[in-house]
């Protein structure tokens, strides 16, 4: 897995400890991994790890809904192979 | 899987769908210190950065309680697959202390979508979590002209 993508999952484990792995087609949002508190530091950490900037009012749900999306979104040039840690 | 149920929309004599929330200080506090106040500053405006200051600093309650109002308000709109507009819904202290809302651009059209012209919000918080509770104005619908007469 793409390193900044693997931060990503790592970072959402990190505050979800009854979790041993996240599915790249798992809800984020249905799931409660993110919520709209959270969602702003998700976005902070989103914009380090892939290095661009981020405009949170753009931002469209889908976009962040599961890893997968995370990784077609953000980390598209870096051959993540997400699902497994 | 059974599809699950669909709230009606807002609006019409009698509705109010509420919004509620709950925000943990020590959550606030983490976010606080670890990014500092450039952090908030996504969230909050200048304005409402500026009903949260001290003299010693950031009230973190009231930042708390900011948030949870932001956060009620928006649930009362019933929007799907959109996140919070965290700088388009202003909550603002008003004279007399209690909050006040202001919705501008994304939210004042998501509103408008909702037959909502306003929010109402009250805040409360204590040691360790602020919550607040928002209900909307529904805008009147307009009478039938048979009635009028």
């Amino acid at each position: 897995m793409a390193d900044g993508l693997q931060q990503v999952k790592n970072w959402i484990l990190d505050r979800h400890p009854e979790r041993n792995d996240i599915a790249p087609d798992l809800d984020l949002i249905e799931n409660r991994l993110i919520d709209s508190l959270s969602f702003v530091e998700f976005v902070f950490l989103l914009e380090q790890q892939s290095g661009t900037s981020i405009q949170m009012e753009t931002l469209e749900v889908d976009e962040i809904r599961t890893l997968a999306a995370i990784e077609t979104h953000f980390f598209a040039g870096t051959r993540a192979e997400v699902g497994q840690a | 899987m059974p599809a699950r149920p669909v709230a009606p929309p807002a609006g019409g004599l009698g509705w109010a769908n509420l919004g509620m929330d709950i925000v943990s200080v020590n959550r606030v506090r983490r976010l606080l210190a670890e990014y500092g106040e450039p952090f908030f500053e996504r969230m909050l405006t200048p304005g409402e950065l500026a009903d949260c200051r001290t003299s010693t600093g950031l009230d973190v309650l009231s930042l708390c309680g900011r948030i949870a109002a932001k956060e009620a308000a928006f649930k009362t709109l019933r929007v799907r697959g959109r996140f919070l507009p965290w700088p388009d819904i202003v909550v603002r202290r008003s004279e007399g202390g209690w909050p006040l809302v202001e919705l501008h651009r994304s939210a004042a059209v998501m509103a408008a979508e909702s037959g909502i012209t306003e929010i109402t919000v009250s805040i409360s918080h204590d040691v360790d979590y602020a919550v607040a509770v928002a209900a909307p104005i529904i805008a009147p619908t307009s009478v039938p002209s048979s009635e009028t007469q």
